[in-house]
């Protein structure tokens, strides 16, 4: 090999150590509290860099708070919660943001996060997050329902992207403009959930990978990862369940690496599963694939910037 | 018409499987008589019905688990639902 070539096989060796150095130092690694995962979480501390808890299960509860409390005292916690229907043309009710800068106020989370869903409409309860029309009284909506939970919180909520078996009815706007436009009206930070945006994508006929570049990547501040599986249609065709009760699939490790490349900032990343649990030993398998995903990316973002100079 | 309106039209369809089958048989009428405009109406001619179906066997599923899982709150929602069914527009007919 010629003096050039190993100079420069040096200098990129050189930056994906600085990059793994880098990642090492800012990109977290986590789980979704589960209780029936509490006692392989305690025994395997030192794999997980934090946690993140579900916040709804909580309110109300303070007996449980007074736990919570304790396990934020021993690793890093952040708070995500599942009923508020932020995405709507419907105001986020009062006593769920209360409920919420309660919990905030005594558990001091990182931060916490909600879903761009709407989970209610007419008054009537859907029980689970529902893919809001896109179009621009919703991404209005959001915005000012953004709004109003950062003043009565005080602080911002993450938004995470959600997962749908449906194309919203009545949509307009495409998947990565509403998300984008929300982001900006509200000056809202991305929970990137990349199970959502593989699911997503093949269900409705788009290149997942394709979709991540669509979002400002400075946005990106914490993502999901998870595992579903195929369910039949109606007429025979098949769509991807986002059901969390599955390991994470290969896709979603590449979309992790595109994302650590894209992304300028720090990344907390979560694995959920929410049943159907497998070892701890395969949990923590997951989460040092995580590592692993991100650390290429890193290193893919890091020679990169290395070529623009 | 207001998106409010629509986003309680799709709550509606999503949790009844009688007007979703009314709806499916013929959306124009339905959404018409749901009060919505023109081109929300246009818009829901074009729903995803695959999707449709799968979306509310879905969320049948995790009211079911969540039924189990979280017997008080559930509850409460099923109570809250029964409430504002008095007062929805979307009347069994």
């Amino acid at each position: 090999m010629a003096a050039e070539g190993v100079e420069a096989v040096a200098a990129e060796a050189a930056v994906v150590a600085e990059a793994d150095t880098m990642n090492e130092l800012q990109d977290r690694v986590g789980l979704g509290w589960r209780a029936d995962l509490a006692a392989g979480i305690f025994s395997h501390l030192e794999y997980i860099d934090l946690l993140e808890v579900v916040a709804d299960d909580f309110f109300g509860a303070p007996r449980q708070i007074r736990a919570l409390k304790t396990l934020a005292s021993q690793v890093s916690v952040v708070l995500h919660g599942v009923g508020m229907g932020l995405a709507s043309s419907v105001p986020v009710e009062t006593k769920r943001l209360e409920k919420m800068a309660r919990l905030v106020e005594q558990v001091r989370p990182e931060f916490w996060s909600e879903h761009l869903a709407f989970v209610r409409g007419g008054g009537i309860e859907i029980g689970h997050l529902a893919a809001t029309p896109r179009t621009a009284d919703t991404l209005e909506g959001a915005a000012e329902n953004l709004s109003r939970a950062a003043a009565l919180v005080g602080s911002k909520p993450i938004v995470e992207n959600i997962a749908t078996l449906i194309d919203p009815p009545g949509s307009n706007l495409s998947e990565s403009a509403w998300i984008s436009g929300i982001l900006a009206s509200a000056d809202c930070d991305l929970l990137l959930d990349l199970h959502n945006v593989y699911a997503n994508g093949l269900n409705h006929g788009y290149d997942p990978k394709a979709f991540l570049p669509q979002i400002p990547a400075a946005r990106f501040r914490a993502i999901h990862i998870a595992g579903g599986k195929f369910i039949s249609a109606p007429d025979g065709s098949q769509r991807l369940l986002d059901d969390h009760l599955h390991d994470v699939p290969d896709p979603v490790f590449e979309l992790l690496e595109e994302a650590a490349a894209l992304s300028p900032n720090p990344l907390t990343v979560i694995l959920e599963r929410d049943g159907a649990y497998p070892s701890m030993d395969c949990l923590l398998a997951q989460v040092e694939l995580a590592r692993q995903a991100l650390a290429r990316g890193r290193a893919r973002r890091t020679v990169s910037q290395e070529v623009l100079v | 018409m207001s998106a409010r309106a629509f986003e309680a039209f799709l709550t509606h369809i999503y949790m009844d499987a009688g007007a979703r089958a009314r709806f499916k048989a013929n959306p124009r009428a339905e959404a018409r008589r749901a009060g919505l405009s023109d081109e929300e109406c246009t818009a829901l001619e074009n729903t995803d019905w695959v999707g449709l179906e799968m979306a509310a066997r879905s969320f049948a599923r995790k009211r079911e688990l969540k039924r189990k899982e979280h017997p008080r709150n559930s509850f409460k929602d099923t109570l809250r639902n029964l409430l504002a069914s008095f007062s929805a527009p979307f009347r069994r007919h």
